[in-house]
């Protein structure tokens, strides 16, 4: 069972897609140390920004995303927003796609956005303010906490916490689909000692580091 | 007998205009830059007319009883008296003195801990605070998009029937950013329109020496985050600028409050420990620890003697702007009345 999260490539649109999707992690044996999720174990929530989403050959952008951020939510029912298209390019045949983890530090300096920016998307602190550029929800035993619920909501704009991470993957014509590997992401968390990150921290810097790592085109 | 008429009339003119100019002054040429630019004409600014229905409506709250107001008298140079800590939805209590609002324009971050960075997104604290408004953005959306009265005001103000987050928050914070309070005898003196008196003047010179630091002209604050030395509430523990950015030197450090309006701003300090401005001056004076031996901002204790602290009293008092205080353009809006009598 893939636990890794499909971002579809076509020469002129990228498509994020549901198409591999499973929230419910399974108890599959690979899953490598220190995370043993075993079947009750799930993701209920995986929210997170891009922004600034282009192509670049030579150093010039060859083609680039409608909107400046994009708030990309694994949800039964948001799949459709996950959808990401852009102008019309010529053909390409090698590049770098290249975007922002996160939305970008300049506008969460800024104040309120609409569209995906909408604080009531749920992306957005209220009792401090700034955007979460992360939002990984779920439940698993190893965690002591109430209903063993683990909430990991990623942000920070400012220093020393600046979460948002600039991704630069290298794609040729064929290269179909973008990746990101849940399972790698999950491997690096302890979930029995992070469980709660509700603010801007090292942690969230380490994870959303992580996280960046976790993308790849294929 | 003519001409006298028409002299009247322009004696009458220009009293009336000067009396509107003084209740929103133009802030005077001895501010430094604000952050954000001012709102243009706020008494014919629809947007700041619709920011000032919804800080006084009590639409915001979950149980539809708590405005930004509760908290934010206007009377009170927008803080909250006879509270310690804030008193919202439900009759909680809060952990925090209710600051007064004014001259929001100058401030870089906002929250006695800075925690919120920008205007715009302030109100979402309370808003969704359980403790203060105890509601959500969404369910204020969906209030007023089904007040055919806000339909209304907000077609009035932006052309369109569109309501979203973005333009509540735009219009509460352009109402916000329009109450701005230069208007003191400080000022006038500035101004060289007044004089200070003898003791004012000798006030005004401890004030220098002593408070100046933190306490910065012409805003009477320097905007940092500061410790001065409060000795630790165990009930509270609050740790102010450390819970935002985590560094070890901030523990203990809040943002350093104007000086204006302390008449109407009582209780003082982030806990409203403080009820009269000799208890400030009590403790800036007293060399008491503050209870975890802490490096603070203070060299030394501020000892004044009786006659001093007078004086300097008398100072902070010509910072008192009454004109603003007594503004009705920042007061609860007729128009909510005619609502509220309607609903
Ligand atoms: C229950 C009382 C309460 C209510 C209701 C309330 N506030 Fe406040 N307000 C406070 C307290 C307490 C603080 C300080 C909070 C802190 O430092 O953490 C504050 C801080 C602020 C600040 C920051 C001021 C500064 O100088 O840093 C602004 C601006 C503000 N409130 C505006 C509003 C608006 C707009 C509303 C309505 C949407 C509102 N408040 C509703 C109690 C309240
Ligand atoms: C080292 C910096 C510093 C100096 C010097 C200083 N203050 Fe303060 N002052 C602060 C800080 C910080 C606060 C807020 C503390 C808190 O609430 O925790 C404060 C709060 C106050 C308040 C409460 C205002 C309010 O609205 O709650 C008053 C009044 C005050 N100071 C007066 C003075 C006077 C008068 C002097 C000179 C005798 C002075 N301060 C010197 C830093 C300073």
């Amino acid at each position: 069972m893939r636990t890794s999260l499909l971002v579809l490539f076509g020469a002129t649109t990228l498509t994020f897609t549901k198409a591999q999707l499973n929230f419910s992690l399974s108890t599959d044996s690979s899953v490598s140390v220190p995370l043993r999720l075993d079947s009750q174990d799930s993701i209920s929530a995986l929210r997170f920004y891009i922004s600034n989403v282009r192509i670049e050959h030579e150093r010039k952008i060859v083609w680039s995303a409608e909107q400046e951020h994009y708030l990309i939510d694994f949800n039964q029912d948001h799949l459709q927003s996950n959808n990401i298209s852009g102008q019309e390019g010529s053909d390409l045949k090698e590049g770098v796609l290249k975007f922002v983890l996160g939305v970008d530090d300049n506008t969460s300096a800024q104040g309120i956005g609409e569209g995906p920016l909408d604080p009531i998307r749920g992306m957005y602190w209220t009792w401090q303010s700034g955007y979460i550029n992360f939002k990984l929800e779920g439940v698993s035993n190893q965690c002591r906490t109430r209903k063993n619920k683990f909430q990991l909501h990623l942000g920070g704009f400012q220093k020393p916490y600046r979460t948002a991470q600039n991704i630069e993957l290298k794609i040729s014509g064929e290269q179909k689909t973008v990746v990101f590997n849940l399972k790698k992401l999950m491997s690096t968390i302890n979930l029995k000692e992070d469980h709660t990150i509700m603010s801007p921290n090292e942690k969230a810097v380490f994870f959303m580091e992580s996280a960046k790592s976790c993308f790849y085109v294929q | 007998m003519y001409s006298r008429r028409v002299l009247l009339f322009f004696v009458l003119f220009f009293l009336v205009a000067f009396a509107v100019k003084t209740g929103n002054p133009n802030p005077p040429s001895y501010l430094p830059t604000p952050y954000y630019s001012l709102p243009v004409s706020p008494e014919t600014n629809d947007t700041v007319a619709l920011g000032r229905l919804l800080f006084y409506d009590n639409i915001l709250s979950g149980n539809n009883q708590v405005s930004c107001a509760s908290c934010h008298n206007s009377y009170n140079a927008f803080a909250h008296t006879d509270h310690q800590l804030s008193h919202g939805i439900f009759d909680s209590i809060g952990t925090r003195n209710a600051p007064a609002l004014f001259n929001l324009a100058w401030k870089k971050d906002f929250m006695w801990d800075g925690a919120t960075h920008h205007i715009d997104a302030q109100a979402l604290a309370p808003l969704h605070d359980p403790k203060e408004m105890g509601s959500s953005m969404e369910e204020l959306l969906s209030k007023l998009r089904s007040s055919s009265f806000y339909r209304e005001e907000f077609f009035n103000t932006y052309q369109d029937s569109l309501i979203n987050s973005r333009r509540v928050l735009q219009a509460l914070a352009a109402f916000e950013l329009s109450i701005i309070s230069f208007d003191s005898k400080y000022d006038s003196v500035k101004e060289g329109v007044a004089d200070f008196t003898h003791q004012e003047v000798s006030g005004y010179k401890l004030f220098d020496q002593h408070c100046s630091k933190c306490h910065t002209e012409p805003l009477f604050t320097n905007g940092e985050f500061m410790d001065n030395n409060l000795p630790v509430d165990s009930s509270l523990d609050d740790k102010g600028r450390f819970l935002v950015s985590k560094q070890k030197e901030d523990r203990y450090k809040f943002k350093v409050p104007s000086l204006r309006n302390l008449s109407y701003t009582y209780p003082y300090m982030h806990d409203g420990r403080f009820a009269k401005l000799h208890d400030v001056l009590d403790h800036y004076a007293s060399d008491e620890q503050n209870g975890c031996d802490r490096k603070n901002d203070l060299e030394k204790p501020i000892v004044l003697s009786f006659n001093e602290r007078a004086d300097l009293i008398a100072f902070l008092l010509t910072l008192n702007d009454d004109r603003f205080v007594f503004n009705p353009t920042y007061s609860f809006p007729e128009k909510l009345k005619n609502k509220l009598l309607e609903d």
